[in-house]
């Protein structure tokens, strides 16, 4: 009884603590929102909104090509996925399982590989790309990405495989299953919440990127939400600040979306399914 | 329990798959119906407008060219541009066509070489024209047109379009700073000198409530410019040499920097926001502000920097910058005859007339200020009479390092409080390393 | 036969990866080597020709006072970030996995907001709206409190305080979100024990999740800490972007070089640059690695 109720008051607490620390955390964003509903053309919140309007959104979406831009966004960010997660998986998983001459010195390798800045690759990849006629193209882009997170991938997957007790394989392998179905039946359900969290994490850089999407293509109706973004209003000279709000706010809306929507997905495989080492 | 997780992996597989069709799909529709209707209002109206002739008058005989520019400008400024252009050349079958980028100059050196994705064309401010010839991208303009069809443009643009005695570029339009008041936040008449505004400023200057008299990027050596030019200084000499430790720089900074205690924190967002929100009565900035000032409704005054008297009996004299078009090596060897069309356009006062008009720019073509409309233009008048004491940006590859040192010795002097000497020399040998570095 | 099977097979399962490593990392890292051994630069742009090893000469010069302190702050801002980046990454994510708490998936899901912003954005707002000095909302809370006004970027320390706030923010959401995948894959009868035994939470901490995490946080903790390491936007964009340079004279390795060679667009000398950085942190990642080798032993 003393228990349950000091339970009570504790996530009374938990509940106060975290409303608390989501308000400080959202007030930049606040911050672009307000902006991006206010209708003074002014660069800084300074007290006074004006009215408020959506028109800046209105803007946004009819007078640049938003949606074109947001095609673009998901068709990129969806080919990523696909290509990264699908060789990170199966390299993961060699990683995890297998016992071979030079696994940890590949596993340093990639990772001493990763810490070169990916700004300074750019060069040579344009030179690359012009090579083999990849430029303004978004299956060259999607190459980029998927290259860039593949490390990053391995990495972040490869910890949670290990977790996976070895013994629920060896009875499967029993069972006469292939490595490659054992990825597929055992592997990827089990791992389930890194598996959706690197995805998602690489959906996010995409979907943010904007250096290389702004710097390897070249026309307008072939941005992303971030590259067309940038491209309109880095420049400090030519922002609308309300624009560039309310064109923020746009781009990180789909990202909630699909994180809201993905989280109860990202319960584990393995306590959910009872299944104990 | 094993087949249920894969049941379950596989309908989120699924449902991931069906969201993202969805989403793609009907983005692609909406994008389809988008693109037939409001394109003729928005910005690829330019493109649509110079193909419809073309159509019309396939009796040219000849395969209609486009012809790509990319600047980091306005965009219906760049637009209208383009519109004077193939309006002009829609019997030969020439479309002139701007692609917004930013960082254009870091783009050009990319791309400069690149006959298949890069462009023609870039409209740039010239101070970027040394790196880019020396770079071995540019064609030069006096190869493509007749330079006696180039009578007309003001001398000082032609000199800012030339480096080693080569005319690489073609001046469009140049770009001085004014002096910006709000007619009625100012009180009484203007002051003529330099130590005039002082005073009023020190009247009327409350920063801890957050009301200014007269505010600038006083951190920026392009807004400082005025006073280091005006008190005999320079950021670079013809020579390369960086004068960042010269006395006459020293001076000038420790001028400015009595200025700059009463003007904020000097960044672009936070001055231009003082301004347009009346807590600022004056500001000093480009024709780029006018935009936002009109939008904000501020009553807005305009003088001319030479107005002002420096303490030594100067002017203060602040940098021009010439927009001028350049064209690149690898378009000039395919299509040299298209592009000199569009140059020449462009020698003609007719765009410069369009862009003082409706963009308050101040024509390259001397021939547009006849224009009355031109001629009644406050804005104008200011930026012609500033250009006579105006000093064009150096165009030497070498000035393209000496921002950052120059920039970063003035926020040392005007926001760390640094000494101005042991500043000045620190800041000087960094611009020598970083010209050292260039070779 | 079986066993050259088994020899390949792992290779074969990272065949694919490695392809696009190579193309996309490895591949630049090779060009930029070779490029370093050229006078690659605005004078010789086409006609750029083998120089030998002057530019890592040159390079090896830049190797100066400035560059230590660079270093210096480099590996301080990385240890302080890792440290509070976990340690509060790991607060917030076990609260939310209390039993009971019906809306933590609000709660993650607003925590991911800022995650979810082009980091270009984020910097920006936080510059021209929390920093500023005029109108962020900062200094109005500040002045509100009777203080003068405060240059949050003009100085080293408060600059480089202002730089970590921004970057804890912007990096948080994915050391919550993967700190909270991580809690998933602990076994609970492991707590119902404890539970039984009669530990605390702060115990229960201690002797079961933390352990537990380590498996599987460690990939995540090297990797993000190289992020940091290499971390060039936050600073860069929030005291030195041309224009609204704030004053402050702080340093990161990147940093000092992108000011140092990369602005000259000397591409020979500035790669030369790259690889000598390069070369510093693989020094630094086997130092970390030689530390935390007992760990791995242990595994």
């Amino acid at each position: 009884m003393k228990h349950t109720l000091r339970k009570k008051f504790y996530l009374i607490f938990l509940n106060i603590f975290y409303t608390m620390i989501c308000l400080l955390a959202l007030v930049p964003i606040l911050y672009v929102f307000l902006l991006s509903i206010s209708s003074g053309g002014g660069a800084l919140l300074t007290g006074s909104l004006g009215a408020l309007t959506l028109e800046n959104y209105r803007k946004i979406i009819v007078e640049e090509p938003f949606l074109t831009w947001l095609f673009n966004s998901v068709i990129l960010s969806v080919g990523t996925m696909l290509l990264a997660m699908g060789t990170s998986i199966s390299a993961s998983y060699a990683f995890s399982r297998f016992h071979f001459k030079g696994k940890n010195k590949a596993m340093w390798f990639l990772l001493l590989l990763n810490a070169f800045p990916q700004i300074l690759s750019m060069f040579a990849i344009f030179r690359l790309f012009r090579l083999m006629n990849l430029l303004d193209s978004h299956l060259g882009l999607v190459f980029v990405y998927a290259g860039s997170m593949c490390i990053f991938g391995i990495w972040n997957m490869k910890g949670y495989f290990d977790s996976i007790p070895i013994e629920i394989e060896e009875a499967a392998k029993i069972d006469g299953s292939g490595n490659l179905q054992l990825i597929l039946k055992i592997i990827m359900p089990l791992a389930r919440p890194a598996i959706i969290v690197t995805g998602v994490m690489i959906l996010i850089f995409v979907w943010n990127e904007y250096l290389f999407a702004t710097t390897f293509m070249l026309r307008e109706e072939s941005y992303t939400l971030a590259g067309g973004l940038y491209q309109l209003q880095a420049n400090d000279y030519s922002r609308s600040w309300p624009l560039f709000s309310a064109a923020a706010i746009l781009v990180s809306v789909p990202i909630l979306i699909i994180f809201f929507c993905i989280q109860k997905h990202m319960v584990s495989g393995l306590t959910a399914g009872g299944v104990k080492g | 329990m094993k087949k249920k997780s894969v049941l379950k992996k596989l309908s989120l597989l699924t449902a991931c798959a069906l969201t993202l069709g969805a989403l793609s799909g009907c983005s692609k529709d909406t994008a389809a119906t988008n693109n037939s209707q409001p394109e003729n209002a928005s910005q690829e109206a330019p493109a649509d407008d110079s193909q419809a002739p073309q159509e019309e008058t396939p009796s040219a005989g000849q395969d209609p060219i486009v012809i790509t520019a990319w600047h980091d400008n306005d965009e219906a400024m760049m637009n209208a541009l383009a519109d004077v252009v193939n309006q002009a050349l829609s019997e030969e079958n020439i479309t002139l066509r701007f692609e917004k980028k930013s960082d254009v100059a870091g783009q050009i050196r990319l791309y400069g070489t690149d006959a298949a994705n890069g462009p023609d064309l870039y409209l740039f401010a010239h101070d970027a024209l040394g790196g880019f010839a020396e770079m071995g991208i540019l064609e030069p303009v006096e190869n493509l047109i007749d330079p006696t069809k180039e009578a007309d443009l003001l001398p000082m643009t032609l000199e800012a379009a030339t480096y080693k005695d080569v005319q690489y570029l073609m001046p469009v339009y140049y770009e001085t700073l004014l002096f910006m008041y709000n007619k009625d936040l100012w009180e009484g008449e203007l002051p003529s000198t330099t130590e005039g505004l002082y005073d009023y400023m020190t009247a009327h200057t409350d920063t801890a409530a957050g009301t200014y008299a007269l505010v600038n990027q006083h951190s920026t050596s392009y807004n400082v410019a005025p006073f280091i030019n005006g008190f005999g200084g320079y950021i670079i000499d013809k020579d390369a040499n960086p004068g960042l430790d010269t006395q006459e720089m020293k001076d000038a900074i420790t001028y400015n920097s009595k200025f700059a205690a009463l003007q904020a924190d000097g960044d672009y967002n936070t001055v231009t926001t003082l301004f347009n929100e009346g807590k600022a009565a004056a500001i000093i900035g480009g024709p780029w502000l006018i935009s936002g000032i009109n939008d904000a409704g501020i009553n807005l005054g305009i003088k001319s920097l030479s107005d002002f008297t420096l303490p030594n009996g100067n002017v203060m004299m602040p940098y021009s910058g010439v927009q001028c078009l350049g064209v690149l090596k690898v378009a000039a060897e395919t299509k040299k005859d298209a592009i000199t069309k569009v140059l020449e356009v462009l020698t003609q006062p007719e765009a410069g007339i369009m862009l003082a008009q409706n963009f308050n720019c101040a024509p390259a073509n001397s021939k547009a200020y006849e224009d009355a409309q031109v001629a009644a233009n406050e804005m104008i008048l200011a930026m012609e009479k500033t250009a006579q004491n105006a000093v064009p940006m150096p165009n030497i590859p070498e000035m393209g390092v000496m921002w950052g040192p120059a920039e970063s010795l003035l926020a040392a002097v005007n926001k760390s409080g640094e000494d101005v000497d042991s500043a000045a020399s620190k800041y000087q040998q960094e611009a020598l390393s970083a010209i050292a570095d260039m070779q | 036969m079986e066993n050259t099977k088994k020899k390949y097979l792992p290779w074969l399962y990272c065949l694919p990866s490695f392809l696009l490593i190579g193309a996309i990392v490895l591949f630049p890292i090779l060009y930029t080597g070779y490029i370093s051994f050229t006078n690659m630069n605005l004078y010789h742009w086409q006609d750029y020709t083998f120089i030998g090893i002057d530019n890592y000469v040159r390079a090896l010069g830049k190797v100066d006072s400035g560059f230590l302190s660079a270093l210096a702050t480099t590996l301080l801002w990385t240890l302080v970030n890792m440290v509070l980046d976990v340690a509060i990454a790991y607060v917030l994510a076990v609260g939310l996995n209390t039993d009971g708490l019906r809306a933590k998936r609000i709660y993650k899901t607003l925590l991911v907001f800022p995650w979810a912003m082009p980091a270009y954005v984020s910097i920006l707002v936080w510059r021209v709206g929390m920093f500023n000095t005029e109108f962020g909302l900062l200094n109005k809370i500040v002045t509100s409190l009777g203080f003068d006004k405060v240059d949050f970027l003009s100085r080293n320390v408060p600059a480089f305080i202002s730089c970590m706030v921004l970057n804890l923010w912007m990096s948080l959401p994915y050391m919550i979100v993967m700190i909270d995948g991580g809690l998933q894959s602990i076994d609970k009868s492991m707590y119902e024990s404890a539970v039984l035994d009669g530990a605390n939470p702060w115990q229960k901490s201690i002797y079961i999740t933390v352990p537990s995490l380590k498996k599987i946080m460690a990939p995540i903790v090297i990797m993000t800490t190289f992020t940091m390491f290499k971390q060039f936007d936050i600073l860069y964009l929030l005291t030195m972007q041309k224009g609204a340079v704030s004053g402050s004279t702080l340093q990161t390795i990147i940093t000092y070089a992108h000011q140092n060679a990369f602005v000259s667009n000397n591409y020979g000398l500035s790669s030369a640059v790259s690889m000598v950085i390069f070369v510093i942190i693989i020094l630094f990642s086997l130092w970390t690695n030689t530390a935390a080798v007992p760990e791995r032993k242990g595994k």
